[in-house]
């Protein structure tokens, strides 16, 4: 750079325009292969199975109406209104288990400078390559030993360890960064390690532990395999993906049953993550970034 | 306070591993508490069945595919989006939302839209044009499949890129543009290198998830047409555990887990020396 241009300002400028220009030529494509799906979603969650099929992408002003999804709804077989609470009442019971589950344990492991802690920590973290594909047919094994297949608690129970791997890395790289003072002035206090971690360390873990709950929260309300194979259809527990299956399953070209009952499961998921964007993307972030 | 959570993951993952390892070496149907062992039986079986091998090349087809087509529209449109700004925030949550609504729901989403009574297929009769066999000719299909399952999943690795673009120094990028190099240059010389970690990270992530990718294939084809669409996850879960060959379906878990950990584990091993060099 030579010394009579001391500012550089008229280079990046065109660049800039060039680069924006590249930008939008990549974008809007991306963009509408995107959203298209979502509005077809949308509109078609209106309309007539003879609206849908000759024009899908139309909006037809006078053909709109809201009674399929009334019947969605209303469905007696699948109540995706019970669903609902189904699988967040799931959701909730995971992210408490897991919770008091791997907090403690995470602590103890952070803390500890034995090998033994680290061997400990990196069983759970095989956890994160295992598919749960290849653990569903021994663990029906398992809770039939238990008698626990095709329960609740069996179903939790699973799905609470397989929250485990993601947790246990959080908790475990988070409580390293906390200092161990805080640790030795509640001994002096008399607290023993039960009371110093939940007293202590977990208020401090707030932002973590929120990331983990984000986290477990999406894994759960996506899961299909597991409530589909251990609840199975004979508990009559459906979660919100096992009875978008059992109602779309057998219709899947009545497209009035169709996209109707998909818009319903979706929108409190897309409300979710529109209130908690930021927090998801960033407990993604620091959930894989840090492996 | 390690017991409850040591007692979780021995119960439902160490056991199960190894009861898997078992119960591949035996008949064992889903019902009889006391399956008979019949030796390698269901390992000759695997390598020999025609099925296995049709999966085994439909789930490489989708691997292989999707994790570069992830990987490079996701580290492409990091860069695109990296500047802070609140339409780039927007446009993140548009390339994201897929990974929240999960997989079933866009497999069937997406079988209304490419299905033979599906949104392309009828505008496309209505141009009075042949519908394309989106679902119901086996290449077509497979290729059907890797689409939807990279257009959900490649958010992640935006994201995950656009994590890794936020720990390249700025003094470095100015250092470039001083020096007068232009954009290819920098990318080059300077964003690539950095970013090892994150590409690592990101294959790998991608890589496992792929292998394992059924839920989208049970909504769009249910493996079909003929089973030509069976990928090895689809394999274990509705062939062998439907017709309740359990012990196969073992024998099929434990080959896929072998494959995962072996290429997880080579693919980390590969990538170990440009990670070095980042930290160099």
């Amino acid at each position: 750079m030579t010394n009579t241009q001391p500012r550089v300002r008229s280079r990046p400028e065109p660049g800039r325009r060039g680069m924006t220009t590249v930008k939008w030529v990549v974008l809007v494509p991306v963009l509408l292969v995107m959203l298209v799906p979502a509005y077809l979603l949308v509109v078609n969650s209106f309309k007539s199975q003879q609206d849908i099929t000759l024009h899908p992408f139309g909006v037809p002003l006078h053909g709109l109406s809201l009674r399929y999804l009334r019947t969605a709804l209303s469905s007696p077989d699948f109540s995706l209104v019970r669903a609902y609470l189904v699988t967040a009442a799931f959701a909730v019971g995971v992210n408490v288990l897991s919770i008091l589950v791997s907090g403690p344990a995470a602590y103890v492991i952070a803390r500890g400078t034995r090998v033994g802690y680290r061997v400990l920590l990196g069983i759970f973290l095989v956890g994160l390559f295992i598919p749960s594909q290849v653990l569903v047919i021994p663990v029906i094994y398992v809770l039939k030993f238990l008698g626990l297949m095709g329960t609740v608690p069996g179903f939790l129970l699973f799905e609470t360890t397989l929250t485990l791997p993601t947790s246990m890395f959080l908790y475990v790289s988070y409580v390293r960064t906390l200092p161990r003072e805080l640790d030795e002035a509640a001994r002096m206090d008399g607290a023993g390690p039960g009371t110093t971690f939940w007293r202590i360390i977990f208020p401090l873990m707030r932002p973590v532990v929120i990331t983990a709950i984000i986290l477990n929260t999406i894994g759960v309300w996506t899961d299909f395999v597991n409530p589909q194979i251990i609840l199975g259809p004979g508990s009559s527990l459906y979660t919100v993906t096992t009875s978008v299956y059992a109602a779309i399953g057998q219709y899947s070209t009545n497209y009035t049953v169709v996209y109707p009952n998909l818009l319903i499961a979706v929108v409190p998921v897309l409300v979710f993550f529109i209130i908690m964007q930021r927090n998801i993307v960033s407990g993604l972030t620091t959930g894989a970034t840090k492996g | 306070m390690l017991a409850p959570a040591t007692v979780l993951i021995a119960l439902f993952m160490l056991v199960p591993i190894v009861l898997a390892g078992y119960l591949s070496f035996t008949d064992w149907d889903g019902l009889t508490p006391n399956p008979k062992l019949v030796g390698w039986a269901n390992y000759t079986h695997l390598f020999a069945d025609a099925d296995v091998r049709q999966a085994a090349v439909v789930t490489l087809v989708i691997t292989v595919i999707g994790t570069l087509a992830c990987n490079v529209a996701g580290l492409g449109l990091a860069m695109l989006l990296n500047r802070p700004s609140r339409l780039n925030h927007l446009l993140r949550a548009v390339v994201f939302y897929p990974y929240v609504v999960g997989p079933i729901i866009i497999g069937f989403l997406w079988s209304a839209i490419l299905g033979a009574d599906g949104a392309i297929a009828s505008v496309l009769t209505a141009g009075h044009h042949s519908p394309w066999p989106f679902l119901s000719d086996p290449a077509w299909a497979v290729g059907s499949i890797t689409a939807v399952v990279v257009w959900s999943q490649f958010g992640v690795n935006v994201v995950l890129y656009l994590a890794g673009l936020q720990t390249i120094p700025a003094s470095l990028l100015e250092a470039a543009r001083v020096d007068g190099a232009n954009r290819w240059q920098t990318f080059r010389a300077v964003t690539w290198p950095v970013l090892a970690p994150s590409v690592t990270v990101n294959l790998v992530l991608v890589l496992v998830g792929l292998l394992r990718v059924y839920e989208i294939v049970l909504a769009l084809t249910n493996g079909g047409p003929a089973g030509r669409t069976n990928t090895f996850a689809f394999l274990i879960l509705s062939s062998s555990f439907k017709a309740n060959k359990l012990g196969y379906g073992a024998a099929q878990a434990m080959t896929l887990m072998v494959v995962i950990g072996a290429l997880a584990l080579g693919l980390t091993a590969l990538r170990q020396r440009a990670d070095r060099a980042v930290s160099a």
